[in-house]
């Protein structure tokens, strides 16, 4: 262990780790957007907000379970599903008929959507902050890395995160649906000329996609203060890492997010007042050298 | 191509029709105009100011208003915007002809506004925005500051906390004027007060920082005796949050501005951390004097929760603008002007008073530190010790010298 | 030049729409006045990043970063030097074309949606220095109380001003997007690899199109200090940019007045329903759904189109 030390002092390694945790969001919520990019085309604005409705989901599920642990899984299987129905409605009714529409348009309807989730989850949830307590299985810390203290909650995360990225690639390429979703993609007329109903793939992918922000949400909920406004930084950052990892692409979902919540974690060690400079750094750079991200987009 | 021109124009001309509203004559009202943020992380704040002022204009109006007139007021969210928030207190001064003006949480509308109110010789409350420079550096005639600023704030810390031992100071906070201006004055009065102080390090986080477990793993690397924290609004739970989750509130004390208020710790339930160092203005149980229960009683009865530190800056403000009018004699915004500056009233807090060479309002600050408390379902302060105005504000000499030199 | 522009029949509206404008201090109120001239400011703003997203299919998604440049640099130029404020009104403009020039430099290789990530990055990190330079620029609290010229500083002097400054601008705009260089712009727009293949150098034509939106941006933010007085981080903020581009959406982003539109509709919207209720997004978020569903082209694309089929009744005789 003290070899590896003199390598990597524990500070990095511990600040490495913490970044890893931190990825681990970034990931799952950027994986749905670029999920949903990638096949419907569709730059989803309001992914951010289904993000935030998760975490206010998940306040609400886990207060009326006690806040205690059984609240807790309960709110990290309900809070998704219950953004996926929102999104289902929203795909049903609205989306739908709009698939055709220029991108920018998309855009816009979806930015629309934002502003009317960020009012209607004032009114049903009010203005006051809300706190979503840590199961007790994951109160406290470890000691890792030369004694310096790691959150057994950001453990818990760095577990979720691989099982969430294997459960993903296992839909998209080896289910049926996930065949259909990539055929579409890449061409959407072929799928329908077979003979597939588009429109409910369609439909499905979207809703996946928001279940993963809706799933974020709920992750996130007990580290932070849930309040209105929390969709405006993460859905700036999760467009960014979509873009660095290429359009559509998981892997590149994982990568992007990888990059970002290195730069910034490790940007604190180098220069811990402009730490936030870093990530954007970062997206700068890797567009100047791969104008099209760093894997393969599906555009 | 053309028509589209002449279409825009008409529809210009029809909009341009649209705002023309007949504006009303001869007020009966006294209008106060609030211009506040009631959207996001900030409204947990607002709402209150807007709640304690309500209740004290329901009072008064009960009794029959000020110099027979009842108050009236006008609310408007400028979503945490300035350039919407200033079109707000325009459009409030001069098409709802309001006689004074309140707000905001935002400095730079508060600011914006402050400007505007100088401009237009309007009253200006401030209820919640932080920035000294509203009554210090950019202070006039017209502005008001009814709630504590963050030099005010950092002092009163930097006081308590000169008075203990600590040796080894880590500073870290929001990046932006609020966050550095608590940190350098609580800085600036530990080194008064205990010359031996050193600071060891520094860290800066951009605002709305949602985790902070990779700062703090840094800051625990360095091993301070003590940490000020310089967050503010869903800042203050995010980083208690993570203090307890790695462990930080148990190994190295901490200070933050308004730690051990309600709006903090109520979320939070039992699972805040304890023994984390704050102040504050204002507590529902605390000071224990029977004008406060009074007050407790009354907001609990009229909104069903417990008032919060807003509350007591909204209720005041109420307080002294019919108060001043009362000692004007007439509804007159230059006689206000005039009876409010060094204005005392009882406030549930004790006596309060605007003072005349800045318009500050003088507030006792409380400091004390988070503990459970078998009476309720949340952490509350403990050890509270109250730090008089003339021992943290600063003094009338100084703030002329920072308007001097500015 | 007016001429061109308001040639024919419709000659008489276009003056009597003028007049209008001009005359407006004298029938509306001091508020009204300040609302219209906040969106001709808007509305300028608007139109300029039009001449690049409609006209020049660029996905300038960001805009919002020489608006506020402009005004910063227009208000530090005020404020931080004893210069004539009148060279401040031309400094402010000339860095924000600067910024378009380095910013489409980097950018232009990029296409669609990675152009305005890319861009989205750079200005967040514009955004970062403007907010943290606190001895510079004032940080978060902004800058304010701005010192004018005697003949600014009063309502109605600002309001023609900016009246007069807009008028000139859009008649440029104009004659742009009509000039051969307009045309080409919209050539690359429907198919840039035809345009290529005629000789168009089109990354150059892009770039400078990125130049002049900056420049009218840079107009509409030092326009925003003469009428408010002041300047604040917010101005160069992701968000507002989004609002830019849906007023150009709203209005009908392949109409040269369609931004002009949409910059009306939303601050009279904001203005007015924020009277009423504090869930004034709500109320707007609902009204673009009904737009994007039923008026793909905006609200002018919409008329336009109804009196091209002649549907509806037009309201100018040719």
């Amino acid at each position: 262990m003290d070899f590896i030390y003199t390598i990597f002092p524990p500070k990095v390694l511990s600040q490495v780790f913490v970044g890893l945790s931190r990825t681990t969001i970034l990931f799952i919520v950027s994986s749905g957007l670029s999920l949903i990019l990638g096949v419907l085309r569709i730059p989803n604005v309001a992914h951010g907000s289904l993000y935030m409705i998760g975490a206010f989901m998940a306040f609400t599920i886990s207060k009326v379970f006690g806040g205690g642990d059984i609240g807790f899984w309960l709110a990290l299987i309900g809070a998704p599903l219950g953004v996926a129905l929102v999104s289902l409605i929203a795909e049903r009714g609205v989306f739908q008929f709009l698939y055709e529409r220029e991108h920018l348009m998309l855009l816009l309807l979806t930015f629309a959507f934002s502003l009317v989730f960020g009012d209607l989850v004032k009114i049903v949830w009010g203005a006051e902050y809300k706190s979503v307590p840590v199961p007790q299985v994951f109160q406290g810390f470890v000691n890792l890395f030369g004694g310096l203290p790691f959150p057994l909650y950001n453990l818990f995360l760095l577990i979720v995160g691989p099982i969430v990225a294997v459960v993903l690639w296992l839909i998209v390429n080896k289910t049926k649906i996930g065949k259909i979703a990539r055929a579409a993609a890449v061409d959407r007329e072929m799928v329908g000329a077979v003979g597939i109903n588009v429109s409910w793939v369609f439909a499905i992918v979207f809703v996946i996609g928001c279940l993963l922000a809706g799933l974020g949400g709920a992750l996130v909920a007990p580290t932070v203060s849930v309040t209105l406004g929390m969709d405006h930084t993460l859905i700036i950052e999760a467009f960014l890492i979509v873009i660095m990892g290429g359009l559509g692409n998981i892997w590149g979902a994982l990568l992007g997010a990888l990059i970002f919540g290195l730069s910034q974690s490790l940007g604190i060690l180098i220069w811990s007042q402009f730490g936030i400079v870093f990530p954007y750094a970062a997206v700068i750079v890797v567009l100047l050298f791969r104008p099209t991200g760093l894997l393969k987009s599906t555009w | 191509m053309k028509k589209s021109l002449f279409l825009s124009v008409f529809l210009v001309g029809v909009f341009s029709l649209l705002l023309f509203i007949p504006l009303s004559y001869a007020q009966k009202t006294i209008k106060v105009g609030i211009v506040d943020t009631y959207t996001g992380p900030a409204s947990t704040f607002t709402i209150d100011v807007l709640d304690g002022f309500k209740m004290a204009v329901e009072k008064i109006n009960a009794k029959g208003g000020i110099l027979g007139k009842k108050i009236e007021f006008f609310t408007r969210d400028e979503k945490f915007k300035p350039d919407i928030g200033l079109a707000m207190a325009k459009e409030l001064v001069l098409k709802e002809k309001v006689d004074i003006l309140m707000g905001t949480i935002n400095s730079a509308t508060a600011l914006a506004v402050s400007d505007f109110a100088l401009k237009e010789k309007i009253p200006f409350f401030v209820t919640f925005s932080k920035s000294e420079k509203i009554v210090v550096d950019k202070g006039h005639r017209y502005v008001f500051n009814m709630n504590e600023n963050a030099m005010m704030a950092g002092r009163a810390a930097g006081y308590a906390l000169g008075k203990k031992p600590y040796m080894k100071y880590w500073i870290a906070g929001d990046d932006y004027e609020y966050g550095h201006s608590i940190a350098n004055n609580v800085w600036e009065n530990i080194q008064k007060a205990n010359p031996k102080a050193v600071l060891v390090g520094q860290t800066w986080w951009k605002v709305g920082e949602a985790d902070f477990t990779p700062y703090i793993t840094q800051i625990l690397a360095a091993k301070p005796d003590f940490i000020i924290v310089a967050t503010g609004g869903s800042g203050m739970v995010n980083f208690q949050k993570a203090a307890k989750a790695t462990g930080l509130s148990q190994k190295i004390p901490f200070y933050q501005h308004t730690a051990i208020e309600l709006s903090v710790l109520k979320p939070q339930g039992q699972n805040a951390p304890e023994g984390v160092y704050g102040t504050a203005n204002y507590f529902f149980y605390y000071p224990e004097r029977p004008e406060n229960k009074a007050f407790v009683e009354e907001f609990k009865k009229a909104y069903n929760r417990e008032p919060r530190i807003g509350a007591l800056s909204g209720y005041m403000t109420a307080q002294f603008i019919a108060e001043g009018f009362k000692k004007a004699g007439k509804i007159d915004k230059e006689g206000l002007v005039k009876a409010l500056e060094g204005m005392m009233l009882d406030s549930p807090v004790g006596k309060l008073e605007i003072r005349a060479c800045d318009h500050q309002l003088v507030l006792p600050m409380y400091f004390g530190k988070t503990k459970k408390d078998s009476k309720y379902d949340f952490l509350v302060a403990g050890d509270i010790e109250t730090i008089s105005g003339k021992d943290y504000m600063p003094t009338c000499e100084e703030v002329r010298k920072i308007r001097k030199y500015k | 030049m007016l001429q061109s522009m308001l040639r024919g029949k419709g000659l008489i509206w276009g003056y009597a729409g003028l007049i209008i404008l001009f005359l407006l201090p004298l029938i509306l109120p001091r508020f009204y006045i300040y609302i219209v001239s906040i969106i001709l400011l808007t509305g300028l703003l608007a139109t300029s990043l039009n001449l690049v997203l409609g006209y020049g299919g660029i996905f300038q998604f960001h805009h919002a970063v020489f608006y506020g440049v402009g005004a910063y640099a227009t208000a530090l130029m005020l404020t931080r030097t004893g210069l004539s404020p009148w060279i401040s009104f031309i400094v402010g403009p000339i860095v924000s074309a600067a910024l378009g020039l380095i910013m489409g430099m980097i950018c232009i290789r990029l296409s669609k949606l990675y152009f305005a990530m890319l861009q989205i990055s750079l200005g967040s990190l514009v955004w970062i220095i403007v907010y943290r330079w606190y001895s510079f620029t004032g940080g978060d609290d902004g800058i304010h109380g701005i010192p004018l010229p005697e003949i600014l500083s009063s309502p109605n002097g600002a309001y023609y001003f900016t009246l007069i400054i807009t008028l000139i601008c859009f008649l440029i705009m104009y004659k742009i997007v009509k000039s051969p260089f307009g045309s080409a712009l919209q050539g690359i727009r429907d198919n840039p690899v035809r345009s290529e293949m005629i000789g168009i150098n089109v990354k150059r034509h892009q770039l400078l199109a990125l130049i002049i939106a900056g420049f009218f941006a840079g107009v509409a933010g030092f326009l925003f200090v003469v009428v408010d007085t002041t300047v604040f981080p917010d101005m160069l903020f992701w968000t507002l940019s989004l609002e830019i581009c849906i007023m150009c959406l709203l209005g009908g982003w392949f109409s040269f007045f369609g931004p002009m539109l949409g910059a009306a509709i939303i601050i009279v919207l904001r203005t007015f329903v924020s009277t009423f209720t504090s869930y004034w997004t709500l109320v707007l978020g609902i009204l673009m759904m009904f737009v994007i569903f039923f008026l793909p082209n905006g609200v002018l694309g919409y008329v336009e189109e109804k009196l091209h089929k002649g549907l509806i009744e037009p309201v100018i005789k040719e």
